[in-house]
């Protein structure tokens, strides 16, 4: 009889120690969230009023930073908007610490996994938001250049550089993501080089002609820009 | 004097030394200019020998680096013939100085040189001159020089007769936007060859302005309206034509204009003050017989400028609606919608494109290098306007459109100045 | 059958012979190409209910030669946002509806505000002023038209006929405003005739002729709610957003341009609309604000013309008024009497006796505050303070329409 009672608390005795190990993780856990959570929210509270305190609103306005949020469809005020990313930057920071406290490996490596990410989501950020920029300086550059010289399909010309530039840039941006690394370089080089051919053949074939009637336009034009005697300054 | 003043070079210091003082100094930047350098030398001495015979005087080449010779052709260069410039007195010699310049590449950087050497030399008057003029005659030095040295002038620009259609850029935006801003009537504010006081020279020397685009290519305009903005006694002299060697004809129009009206509008950030306070233009004290000159007949593309005008309708349309709005940009748009032969661009309409480009400029709507070349169609739907409409109009009837572009660029000044914060 | 008398030193536009409604809009459709015109229409919820708008939204279904049009929506849920919508899905061109108490326009709003300008409480002025932002953010109009939503007698000869004098680049005008005569079985438009015309021509006895008054009083009917105007004058008007809103914006009219581009036109035979805010409210206090807001913007545009005011002034006009407007009792009942129209000559002097209280009312409180100024500031103004808030509204119209 003493066995089969034996039998039936041991384990349960088991688990008991495991647990009597465990709780102090797991209360640690919930009271580093919660107190984090509290601090994140007197730091967003804090960080409000400062921002209210130097018209940080007014200043992003006349900068252009609220436009930028407009154009994303972002309606809060911009403090609020800082406030905001700032509280759930600690959130996370709060939850990775109080899962820490957890000290179980398989969370304790994700967490890892987690947080060695995150320069690969900035650098994307990063490339995203400089190829936007890369992308509508060159287009504009281009645009201006070919449509100071007459020619009648720069609009057409630019939206084939500015597509190229965008596949390029998201491309790298997923590469650094490493998101289906192989599919997405492959996929890229397709695209972009489908494009480039698709143009040549357009030109090159279909547009035979065209070429011509332009190449030569632009020849007589040329002979034409040099009779132009005008002295502009 | 800083560490990278010419005058602390050894060479130049000797020079000085041996020179002391001068009454005038003429200065020609150079580059390159064997060909017609020595022309433009001796006509300097001969002007320099029959105006001022009794007065000190230097000649400065001051040179980018050429490769061609230009330095050596400018000290051979000599004036053998005194009969034929109509004088026989003894004369003191000219004093010569070819130096290479330092610092940023371009005319800015040879003028800085001319202005310390008349800074070391304490000169009452100095001239420059372009180093590939083909029509200086030694009257111009005496016109550039005369109003400083015996009128008490301080800067004198030059006023040349040019055919109607040369000029555009000048005349349709440069002038009226100078004179409107500061209140003075400077024909020509980026002639390239003025005269001006050793007084201004100083001041000129006084300011920061040696590394940026002023020292490449926006000395002319940066002259002449710091003398205007900073109150010195201004007045024009009439030379006639100015021919010299045609520039590079592959020379981009969209890259003249950036640099030319980018200086100008930098000016404006400059001087606000004073833009702002000025009310109307007064005429300046022109100098010289005004004579008309026969100038050569100049062919001009029409129908290529305005194809590059409705191409810029169609395809900068978003970059012209934000700079514009859309209420002017639909008035862009009707025009080109306009047959050749009625296509007239108002005054109006274009004094309130260039108000707009420098608001524009100055809240960095868009790059500035991006802003100024939009500006290019604008500019050519323009000058096809201004060409046809001129087409069978004299000189002076041409002229008197001109007048006509400045009293509109005059009148709506408010609207560039209520929208200047 | 109308006269073809010019009125003062403006132009009318009078209603001539048969006028072809289908040659109009034959050479509107001509015109707008390159002068395209984005209808504006203020309007509540409740008009959406009422029996004036099927009419309207069948009328504008019709008409070819609008570049779109911009409702700015008051009073609005945003379930109610979404039947308004739905309501004017059978226009089949642009309509983008600005909903005034949304969320985005509502964070505008608020962005204008910390930047310090003020935009005004709510009500039509403002409402007409956000529209004016959202049509210089398109950038595609030349011409705005404006004109309300409770006209039940509506038909789109107005709008043709308010739209031509400036969308003709022949004509050329920069500003047109309707007029018409509002009789149905008596004469209505009492603010006009017991007010309006006898106070500006009261002022013109005491100080003589004023380019200002002579302005005002060249319009038929200066508190006609629709009018034609460039998109340039959207820009640089400043409009009042209390009562004064259509007397302060001829104001600014005057200030910023010539009579000589200047217009009005006949729109109608016939007009009737509903006065849902007056009568909603106590009729007193609502035609008390009215007068009020009248006197005070009239006062202002003299007063910035020069015009000396003082108690021994008022005083005066007070009384000078009280005896046009009786003249004018007098001259209107004759009229009605000819023409077989109700007349309660008692009611109408009653009009007067409130419109004379609400006049002294008006004077005090320009003589305590002259710089009282409820005028929202233009376009020009607030886009040079907040650089992009043209494209903020633009966008968050757009989202609101998705």
């Amino acid at each position: 009889m003493q066995n089969f009672f034996s039998l039936i608390l041991e384990p349960l005795k088991g688990v008991y120690a495991e647990f009597a190990d465990f709780f102090p993780n797991l209360l640690a856990m919930f009271i580093i969230i919660f107190l984090g959570i509290v601090a994140a929210r007197i730091v967003r509270a804090v960080v409000l009023k400062l921002l209210k305190a130097v018209n940080f609103d007014s200043w992003s306005d006349r900068m252009g930073f609220t436009t930028i949020m407009r154009k994303g469809d972002l309606w809060a005020k911009p403090s609020a908007a800082v406030g905001s990313f700032l509280f759930w930057l600690l959130i996370i920071v709060v939850f990775m610490a109080g899962f820490g406290a957890l000290k179980i490996r398989a969370i304790d490596d994700l967490v890892s996994q987690c947080v060695l990410y995150l320069p690969r989501v900035l650098s994307a950020v990063l490339i995203v938001v400089v190829g936007y920029i890369v992308t509508g300086f060159i287009g504009r550059a281009i645009l201006i250049f070919m449509v100071n010289r007459g020619y009648h399909f720069a609009k057409l010309l630019v939206e084939a550089v500015r597509l190229l530039l965008i596949v390029l840039f998201v491309a790298m941006a997923l590469e650094q993501l490493q998101v289906a690394p192989r599919i997405v370089v492959s996929a890229f080089s397709i695209i972009f080089g489908g494009i480039v051919l698709a143009l040549a053949i357009a030109f090159g074939v279909g547009g035979i002609e065209a070429a011509k009637k332009v190449i030569e336009k632009e020849t007589v034009e040329k002979k034409d820009e040099k009779n132009d005697d005008i002295e502009h300054i | 004097m800083t560490m990278d003043s010419i005058i602390s070079r050894k060479e130049v210091h000797d020079q000085l030394e041996k020179i002391k003082t001068a009454d005038i100094l003429v200065g020609i930047p150079s580059y390159n200019n064997a060909r017609t350098i020595g022309h433009v030398v001796r006509a300097v001495q001969a002007g320099i020998a029959k105006y001022f015979p009794e007065r000190k005087a230097v000649l400065v080449d001051s040179d980018g680096g050429s490769s061609d010779g230009t330095i050596e052709i400018v000290q051979k260069t000599t004036l053998e013939d005194f009969q034929s410039i109509l004088f026989h007195h003894r004369i003191e010699p000219v004093f010569k100085m070819a130096i290479p310049y330092h610092g940023v590449p371009g005319k800015g950087s040879a003028f800085r040189t001319l202005f310390e050497i008349a800074d070391a030399l304490n000169v009452k008057a100095c001239a420059v001159v372009d180093s590939d003029l083909r029509s200086i005659t030694p009257e111009w030095i005496e016109l550039l020089l005369k109003p400083v040295l015996e009128e008490g002038f301080d800067y004198v620009a030059p006023l040349y007769q040019r055919h109607k259609y040369d000029g555009t850029i000048t005349n349709s935006i440069i002038y009226p936007l100078t004179r409107a801003l500061y209140g003075k009537r400077v024909r020509q504010p980026i002639g390239g060859d003025f005269g001006f006081s050793g007084r201004l020279a100083k001041f000129y020397l006084t300011k920061d302005v040696w590394k940026t685009d002023v020292a490449r290519y926006g000395i002319d305009i940066w002259m002449t309206t710091t003398a205007v903005a900073n109150n010195f006694k201004v007045a024009q002299s009439f030379l006639g034509a100015k021919i010299h060697d045609p520039k590079d004809p592959g020379a981009d129009l969209s890259e003249m204009l950036y640099q030319v009206v980018g200086a100008a509008f930098d000016l404006m950030e400059t001087y606000p003050d004073s833009w702002k306070a000025a009310r109307g233009s007064e005429p300046v004290t022109t100098f010289g017989f005004q004579y008309t000159v026969g100038l050569e007949h100049v062919k001009v593309n029409v129908e290529r400028m305005v194809t590059i005008f409705r191409e810029g309708i169609k395809g900068l349309r978003e970059i012209w609606i934000d700079v514009l709005g859309a209420g002017d940009f639909g008035q862009i748009e009707e025009l080109g919608s306009l047959p050749d032969l009625k296509f007239r661009f108002p005054l109006s309409l274009w004094t309130r494109v260039v108000y707009d480009y420098a608001l524009a400029y100055h809240t960095k709507k868009l790059p500035r290098g991006h802003l100024l070349k939009s500006l290019t169609p604008l500019y050519l739907g323009k000058t096809a306007s201004f060409v046809m409409e001129t087409e069978n109009m004299r000189q002076d009837e041409a002229e008197d459109e001109i007048e006509k572009l400045c009293a509109e660029f005059e009148s709506i000044k408010e609207h560039l100045i209520n929208g200047w914060k | 059958m109308a006269d073809f008398y010019q009125t003062g030193i403006i132009t009318t536009l009078h209603r001539l012979g048969k006028p072809s409604l289908e040659r109009l809009e034959s050479e509107l459709m001509e015109h707008s190409k390159a002068r395209p015109v984005t209808l504006v229409l203020p309007a509540l919820y409740s008009e959406f209910e009422g029996q004036a708008m099927p009419r309207i939204v069948e009328e504008l279904a019709r008409v070819k030669y609008l570049q779109g049009i911009a409702l700015v929506l008051g009073r609005a849920s945003d379930k109610e946002f979404r039947k308004a919508k739905d309501s004017l899905s059978a226009i089949p061109y642009e309509v983008k509806i600005i909903h005034n108490e949304g969320r985005r326009i509502h964070e505008i709003y608020e962005t204008i505000r910390r930047n310090g300008l003020n935009p005004g409480e709510d009500g039509k002025g403002r409402s007409v002023w956000l529209a004016y932002g959202y049509v210089l953010a398109a950038g595609k109009s030349y011409a705005i038209a404006l004109h309300d939503c409770d006209i039940l007698t509506y038909s789109r000869e107005m709008l043709a006929r308010l739209c031509y004098p400036v969308i003709n680049s022949n004509l050329d005008y920069v500003f047109c405003k309707g007029f018409y005569s509002r009789v149905t079985n008596k004469m209505h438009g009492r603010v006009t005739r017991l007010l309006v015309t006898p106070l500006v021509r009261s002022i013109q006895n005491l100080i003589g002729e004023h380019l200002f008054l002579k302005f005002i009083d060249s319009f038929r009917y200066p508190l006609a709610g629709e009018f034609c105007m460039t998109t340039d004058m959207a820009r640089v008007n400043r409009i009042p957003w209390d009562w004064g809103l259509e007397v302060g914006s001829l104001a600014e009219v005057y200030r910023n341009y010539s009579p000589r581009r200047v217009c009005q036109v006949d729109i109608a035979e016939t007009y009737e609309h509903k006065h849902q805010a007056l009568s909603a409210e106590d009729p007193e206090k609502g035609l008390m604000k009215m007068t009020v807001d009248i006197c005070k913007s009239i006062f202002r545009t003299l007063a910035s013309e020069g015009v000396m005011f003082s108690e021994g002034f008022f005083k005066s006009l007070s009384v000078s008024y009280l005896r046009q407007a009786e003249d004018t009792i007098v001259k209107y009942e004759a009229d009605a009497a000819i023409n077989g129209l109700e007349f309660d000559r008692h009611e109408e002097a009653k009009a007067v006796e409130s419109f004379t209280k609400a006049l002294s009312l008006g004077a005090q409180v320009f003589m305590e505050n002259p710089m009282g100024t409820p005028l929202i500031p233009n376009w020009n103004r607030v886009t040079s303070a907040i650089p992009g808030i043209l494209e903020m509204l633009k966008k968050a119209v757009d989202e609101d329409n998705k």
